[in-house]
């Protein structure tokens, strides 16, 4: 359908449109933050930013030592699970989004909203963007001094562009299943399948080499693949230019999925208005 | 309703008893009908501790072999089934009633909120063993391993006295959870790190020392070793025995008990003053 200006019917310019998504996206920002009412306390915030990365990244190193891995493989092992802990935010939180709608009732007011449908989305996903991100560095925080992965050439700038682009890719994926939450009860299963999927398939506890061949292209249709990958590097001391081409792929894949979502969102979308069933279960 | 006949203290003895076995039952039965209706339930029953333990499979390749080995790392993901449904089933059991709008009805129901809790928690339980038993089942299945324990009556014990620390584990975090609405969100941060307390995959001497004493606060951590103990031949877990591993869960679990039946009083009577538990 074509964008009018409100009452007038006339068709508004691509400059109007772009602006519009701008509000859509700042008001749906805003929005997202002060929905997450459990960030109205500190304690949360601690816990998910800082108790989450430290208690995963434990399990597994235990696991490691207990198996008398050498010291490097259990660093190998901790820098995958700094960056996958970003996961229960990245996908889980930002997948809940629809469900979230639907318990709380408020899944027909956002869907007659006349908002452009990207915007309002990604807006609302945003904050979880940056918490993701924050959650990342907090695991590579506690790589460096807790599991003493030695960061001494580590290449910063391309350190962060990768924990951004890994929040902003996985988000991607919690959107896509938050879309397809539109149409079931409920996302979270869905979501909780890829999370733990991603321990298993993402490079995050050994290499994809590792897996059964008929597997390792589903693991590099995942996002994380190429970030683990290339956080590891960017510590050991690749640039970011070096870092370009494992960057470029995990935008690729990144893109695609966020294209995925779209057309599932629109298509759940269309079928619910036509059947009306928007938060029947 | 107690009729005078009742008033004698032979009489209201087995009305008490009675009237509390029905709670029970009732609580366990709609928390089951509530169990199957939700889909949800296979997260942490299946899948979590299932990829928990392929990843660990993947990792263990080429360390180590044998099917002992294959076993612990089953009976392992098993026992994170248990735990992980208890503490996910304990923090829902009243988090449920608050997103469902049945707090208040639930709380001026005329039975002490905790046997009402107990019922719910034990139902959970008990669906975690089952968890554990499926998990074992396709475990076995997967890794193609026999499953031959040293002393089945042992670990018979073994684990039911765990299943019962686990309820009445469950009973007492469901006092915490009662008065926070962010229960769920804190039920889902405490998951791995009572999974690393309680060693399910990996002895808990490993641990720091400063972690020793929650591990060793926690009753599932001696069940979890007097399970291995009766299990698995010549494992090497704790510095205790087979039967001092169930006289320190035995003794926890009373703990737990007595503290959950105190702090829910507590609890109850506070939330019926201030009135505020469905508000956030």
């Amino acid at each position: 359908m074509k964008s009018t200006e409100a009452g007038t019917g006339r068709s508004l310019s691509a400059g109007s449109r772009l602006q519009m998504a701008y509000r859509v996206f700042k008001g749906a920002f805003f929005f997202g933050r002060k929905g997450l009412v459990i960030w109205d306390s500190w304690e949360m915030w601690v816990m998910q930013i800082f108790i989450t990365p430290i208690a995963q990244m434990g399990f597994f190193a235990f696991l490691s030592v207990y198996l008398r891995y050498p010291l490097s493989e259990t660093q190998f092992i901790v820098i995958g699970n700094a960056l996958q802990a970003m996961s229960f935010s990245a996908v889980f939180a930002v997948a809940n989004i629809t469900s979230q709608d639907k318990w709380q009732g408020t899944l027909p007011s956002t869907m007659v909203t006349p908002a452009n449908r990207v915007a309002l989305f990604i807006g609302r996903a945003w904050f979880q963007v940056l918490l993701s991100a924050l959650i990342a560095a907090a695991g590579l925080l506690y790589a460096a001094t807790i599991f003493g992965v030695s960061f001494a050439n580590a290449d910063y700038l391309g350190i962060a562009a990768v924990v951004m682009l890994t929040a902003i890719a996985m988000t991607t994926f919690g959107l896509l299943i938050s879309a397809v939450g539109l149409y079931m009860r409920t996302a979270l299963i869905v979501a909780n399948v890829f999370l733990f999927v991603t321990l298993l398939l993402s490079g995050v506890n050994f290499p994809v080499s590792v897996l059964p061949g008929w597997l390792q292209p589903v693991s590099w249709a995942i996002p994380l693949t190429y970030g683990t990958e290339a956080v590891r590097e960017a510590i050991a001391g690749t640039s970011l230019l070096g870092l370009l081409p494992l960057l470029g792929w995990e935008a690729l894949d990144a893109l695609l999925v966020m294209v995925a979502g779209y057309a599932v969102f629109a298509g759940f979308e269309s079928l619910a208005r036509r059947t009306g069933r928007f938060e029947e279960y | 309703m107690v009729t005078m006949d009742e008033v004698t203290p032979g009489k209201m003895t087995e009305g008490y008893l009675a009237k509390r076995v029905q709670v029970l039952k009732a609580s366990a039965f709609l928390t089951s009908k509530l169990f199957f209706a939700d889909p949800q339930w296979l997260i942490p029953n299946i899948i979590a501790p299932f990829i928990f333990t392929l990843v660990a499979f993947f990792l263990f390749q080429g360390q180590t072999s044998g099917p002992d080995f294959l076993l612990y790392l089953v009976l392992g993901s098993g026992l994170m089934g248990m735990w992980g449904t208890t503490i996910y089933a304990s923090a829902n059991s009243i988090g449920f009633d608050r997103w469902n709008g049945t707090m208040e009805s639930t709380l001026a129901a005329p039975m002490p909120l905790s046997w009402i809790a107990l019922g719910r928690v034990l139902f959970n339980t008990l669906q975690g063993v089952l968890t554990a038993v499926f998990i074992l089942v396709i475990g076995l299945a997967w890794f193609r391993t026999g499953f031959a324990i040293v002393n089945p009556p042992a670990f018979l014990l073994a684990s039911v006295a765990t299943f019962l620390s686990l309820s009445f584990f469950g009973l007492l975090m469901t006092t915490v959870l009662l008065l926070s609405r962010k229960g769920g969100f804190i039920t889902n941060s405490m998951e791995i790190p009572v999974y690393i307390a309680t060693g399910t995959m990996f002895p808990v001497i490993l641990l720091p020392i400063v972690y020793l004493p929650f591990s060793f606060l926690l009753a599932p951590t001696w069940g979890i070793d007097a399970i291995r103990l009766a299990a698995l031949p010549g494992y090497v877990g704790l510095p205790t025995t087979y039967w001092e591993d169930i006289a320190i869960m035995v003794v926890e679990t009373v703990a737990y008990m007595a503290l959950a039946f105190f702090l829910f009083r507590r609890v109850e009577a506070y939330a019926k003053r201030i009135g505020t538990l469905e508000e956030y």
